[in-house]
């Protein structure tokens, strides 16, 4: 094919094809350079983690105060270190859980209803969150669970909590975290469950039914593992995200009052990194982290392509 | 009685149990949306005393009336609307720059500019080093810094290479035999054939960078430029731009006068800057539907 194609242009024009390279390649030339600028430049970026960097210097040449693994020593012995892993395997590992399980529960559930008009109407409510920015998302939650505000006149209607501003109770926090990350992407993470769901063979359903299966038979022995591959590399990528939580959110919805159980890598580096100006510092916490997480993920696929057969490389 | 019908249809009562729990589910992710838009619309006294739950008591815009009076949010409204359009041709053009000539299979070098783009989807610098290359280029404080970062995908380029691929190669080379150069047949063959990715990318686009507010907390310090989000952050999240200073003084006597709570105007204003996601969502989502498929494609 490739061979017969280079004779055809050659034929033609004997400098065709070297012309046509150098054509293709002025149209890819400016994207090239905005990649390398954006996407490779903060990765020399990263140098400073081994230097005293000043706003103005250069990352190279003179000039240069390199301190070798300096701040990588102060960031692991410094007394936000404890926290910082603490809260981030918390709320990364609830989310791990609940926003992880709920897109494959809910898509198990959509499964079931019959009534197509009626399945269509839940599956689009379902995904209306995700459109929703962040901040509003985020506004909406703090004033519901600000005082007299609807859930907790709801909590304390229904369970007696007392009715106040839950948004600077510590114990709230990691349970407001979850449930509205999980109202946020349950919806959206459930569309491939969903249309894999969908792409399997009715005749394996049909032929199940008449040996007998259930309900809940036909979800065990031909459901799940329609989804399995789906699952597995999702639980990957989940996994591999474990420390890199989702910031924005938490930096909506934290306060000072539950930094020490809401501060995570993400809003500790904006703090300390934007706010404050310690750029080096926060740079070799950011990148000690990143280490940690893409260990993870390699550690994740490994295991993954050992049980289930399936991974990301 | 268990071979009654030969096949079994599921007991009714769990059926019933799995369409309640579904109901809910729906209920659950719409009701926060409707319950903040009836509050809003709500007499200011019965929004006051916050106990409006399912329809709205009585009517009134006055909320939305002091709102519309406040220039710092038509402002931010017109900063993101800039930057959404920007950003959003931008991308589909930067994307299809790159996606078309990868769909040469004899292309020199292919194999490096694969890995080229393979290796910033593993690796990042991070927030800091983002930040001091952006300061560094000057482009701190200015709006430029919303759209130029923002502007290419690699994920973007990924998918629409794999669409134009599936585009038959016979139709490039009977262009060629036509005498169309490179960029002719780009416009002419390829374009036209490239709308429905194209579509799925503006729409990613267009509510990514509506709803996004992070990289202008990062570098856009000052209030004239910032988006429509980093505005709602000010005045929702952070209270520190109070409410009652959104609208002039006479507004805000009003506002006194008819017991109008600044959780009432907070919800409008909610509703007014979500107003056109909420519109467009039903046109949306099945542009997000199938970019999530075509995405899955590539795994």
């Amino acid at each position: 094919m490739k061979g017969t194609k280079k004779v055809f242009i050659r034929k033609r024009s004997p400098s065709y094809k070297d012309k046509e390279t150098l054509q293709l390649y002025l149209i890819m030339l400016p994207v090239f350079i905005l990649i390398a600028i954006f996407a490779y430049g903060p990765m020399f970026g990263i140098v400073i983690a081994f230097q005293d960097y000043f706003p103005g210097a250069s990352f190279f040449g003179e000039g240069v105060k390199w301190v070798g693994l300096k701040h990588f020593d102060t960031f692991i012995q410094g007394k936000y270190f404890g926290r910082l892993i603490r809260n981030t395997l918390v709320l990364s590992g609830l989310n791990l859980v609940f926003g992880f399980l709920s897109p494959i529960f809910f898509a198990l559930l959509i499964d079931q209803i019959k009534n197509l008009k009626f399945k269509k109407f839940a599956q689009t409510a379902s995904y209306m969150p995700y459109f929703i920015s962040t901040v509003v998302v985020a506004a909406m939650v703090i004033s519901f669970i600000d005082q007299d505000g609807i859930i907790t006149k709801f909590l304390s209607a229904v369970l007696g909590f007392p009715n106040k501003n839950w948004r600077v109770e510590p114990s709230a926090f990691p349970i407001t975290y979850t449930i509205t990350n999980v109202w946020m992407n349950f919806g959206f993470g459930s569309i491939l469950y969903i249309s894999t769901i969908s792409s399997i063979d009715p005749g394996l359903y049909e032929a199940a039914k008449i040996d007998g299966a259930n309900r809940w038979h036909q979800c065990k022995y031909i459901t799940l593992p329609g989804i399995k591959p789906i699952i597995a590399i999702n639980l990957i990528m989940s996994i591999g995200s474990l420390l890199a939580t989702n910031s924005d959110l938490i930096l909506l919805l934290y306060t000072p009052s539950t930094y020490d159980v809401a501060d995570v890598i993400g809003t500790y580096t904006y703090r300390l990194g934007i706010v404050s100006g310690e750029y080096s510092y926060t740079t070799a916490a950011g990148l000690f982290m990143s280490v940690i997480g893409f260990a993870l993920t390699f550690a994740a696929n490994k295991i993954s392509n050992k049980l289930t057969g399936y991974g990301l490389w | 009685m268990k071979k009654r019908r030969g096949i079994r249809e599921g007991n009714p009562v769990i059926t019933f149990f799995l369409y309640a729990l579904t109901a809910f589910l729906a209920l659950v992710t719409v009701y926060p949306m409707y319950y903040v838009f009836i509050l809003s619309i709500s007499e200011p006294k019965a929004a006051a005393a916050m106990n409006v739950y399912w329809i709205p008591k009585g009517f009134s815009l006055d909320a939305y009336k002091a709102l519309i009076g406040d220039s710092e949010m038509w402002r931010a409204y017109l900063n993101t609307i800039l930057y959404v359009v920007c950003t959003t041709i931008l991308m589909l053009i930067t994307s299809v720059m790159v996606a078309y000539p990868l769909t040469y299979k004899g292309l020199k070098g292919r194999k490096y500019i694969n890995m080229f783009l393979l290796i910033p989807m593993y690796f990042s610098g991070g927030m800091i080093p983002a930040f001091l290359l952006i300061t560094k280029l000057g482009l701190y404080g200015h709006p430029l810094s919303q759209i130029i970062p923002a502007c290419f995908s690699i994920w973007n380029i990924i998918l629409v290479k794999a669409y134009l691929s599936s585009i038959p190669e016979g139709l490039r080379e009977a262009a060629k035999i036509d005498g169309a150069g490179v960029f002719r047949i780009l416009v002419d063959v390829y374009l036209p054939l490239s709308k429905p990715i194209l579509a799925v990318l503006a729409v990613y686009t267009i509510v990514a960078v509506w709803n996004n507010w992070f990289s202008a907390l990062i570098y856009l310090p000052k209030t004239d430029w910032q988006p429509l989000q980093l505005y709602l952050r000010r005045v929702l999240v952070e209270d520190t731009k109070q409410i009652q200073e959104v609208m002039g003084p006479e507004m805000a006597q009003e506002m006194v006068r008819k017991q109008m709570s600044g959780a009432q105007m907070k919800y409008a204003m909610i509703i007014f800057t979500t107003l056109p996601v909420l519109f467009a969502y039903p046109f949306f989502q099945k542009y997000f539907v199938k970019g999530v498929m075509l995405g899955s494609l590539k795994e």
